[in-house]
């Protein structure tokens, strides 16, 4: 178990790669608080399915996009659980559509829930982490920030975001030993992709060298890598988990 | 009111706490990024904890004034801090000592004023205000 008794809290946490992150993380034997906006039924059916496995995790429900909500939030878990000393950014939301014809609130929702959301959580835990001097930030990036698509020029700024914000987050909080570093994903098997993947069909595996989709708990898989100690030396820096989709071959 | 000796022992836990050092570290006279290794994420801390630990208001830049000078050539010149970057000083610190940094103003020692003394004044300042 590499993450016993830690407390870990997941934004997005009730479904696609959150869910998988939430389910990586308590199999690992983190408490874990993980955050919903919508979705009460799968985020209910989590924590069930969590403490069936003998793991602990609970669901708050939660807007990340509202500043005072995350730091009401954060007090909540602390208050119950003890200090948190692990945050994953996951929350994210897609409006995709050609930027000519794109509306403003379109943009705004994508830049205040991913970027803002992320922004606002690590606002809420920065200091208190720094104060630890321990503590691991995960942000859920995307390979979208660096190999886009038409339609998505709200998501990829959103993400490319992310990315300097890691970078930067991590050179003011690492004298305090706390890491910051983002997860790149590509094409994940999930609710938020399947429009793209209904549309692309066999072209994505195509695309990806190692010929399938990823899973949640592929990400999962690096998301616990990342938080746990063998990772102690690693800050400021986005790992791209695609199946090699980012290396831009085209199978033949 | 607590008294200079108290006040200055409050501080001093405060820096034990905020920095991650040991107690024999701290003396009136270490320098806060010098001596005891502050970085900019540390000053914070401590304004944070000095607030709380004496119920005080700390605005910002009055402790710890990052950028005193915004390059103004009336305040510095070839790197030294001129007479009336000095006037300059006096008026914003009244706290600090700069009895040694008068003698050779370099910029780059302007740093060296932080230190644990310095805090240890501005607190009573501040709660005989």
């Amino acid at each position: 178990m590499r993450l016993k008794d830690q407390v870990a809290l997941v934004t997005g946490g009730s479904r696609g790669i959150g869910r998988g992150i939430v389910k990586a993380f308590a199999a690992e034997g983190a408490k874990v608080a993980f955050i919903y906006k919508g979705s009460q039924q799968a985020a209910e059916s989590l924590a069930v399915e969590i403490s069936a496995a003998g793991g602990l995790a609970k669901a708050w429900q939660g807007d990340v996009a509202n500043h005072d909500e995350a730091m009401k939030i954060v007090e909540l878990v602390e208050a119950e659980w003890g200090s948190i000393q692990i945050l994953v950014n996951n929350a994210g939301v897609i409006r995709d559509g050609l930027f000519v014809a794109m509306k403003p609130e379109e943009w705004n929702v994508v830049l205040q829930t991913n970027l803002g959301g992320t922004f606002n959580f690590c606002h809420a835990l920065a200091m208190k982490l720094a104060r630890q001097r321990k503590g691991r930030i995960i942000n859920i990036s995307s390979v979208a920030a660096e190999h886009t698509n038409p339609g998505q020029t709200n998501y990829a700024a959103s993400k490319g975001a992310i990315n300097s914000f890691t970078r930067a987050l991590a050179v003011e909080l690492a004298g305090r030993g706390v890491t910051v570093n983002a997860i790149a994903p590509g094409f994940i098997e999930t609710d938020m992709s399947e429009n793209v993947r209904n549309k692309a069909g066999d072209l994505i595996k195509k695309m990806i060298p190692l010929k399938r989709l990823g899973q949640p708990n592929d990400i999962a898989k690096a998301a616990v890598f990342l938080a746990s100690a063998d990772a102690a030396y690693i800050t400021g820096q986005v790992i791209t988990v695609d199946g090699g989709l980012s290396l831009g071959a085209v199978a033949v | 009111m607590p008294s200079q000796e108290e006040i200055y022992q409050k501080v001093s836990a405060t820096l034990v706490e905020a920095l991650n050092v040991e107690q024999e570290e701290i003396s009136p006279t270490a320098t806060l990024q010098g001596d005891l290794g502050a970085e900019s994420i540390d000053f914070l801390d401590i304004v944070f904890r000095l607030e709380r630990e004496f119920a005080i208001k700390i605005p910002r830049n009055e402790l710890f004034p990052e950028s005193i000078f915004q390059g103004d050539p009336d305040f510095v010149l070839n790197g030294k801090v001129t007479q009336k970057g000095l006037d300059e000083l006096r008026e914003k610190m009244p706290f600090a000592d700069l009895s040694k940094f008068e003698q050779n103003p370099e910029l780059t020692a302007l740093s060296d004023l932080f230190t644990v003394q310095m805090i240890a004044k501005y607190i009573q300042r501040k709660l005989s205000a």
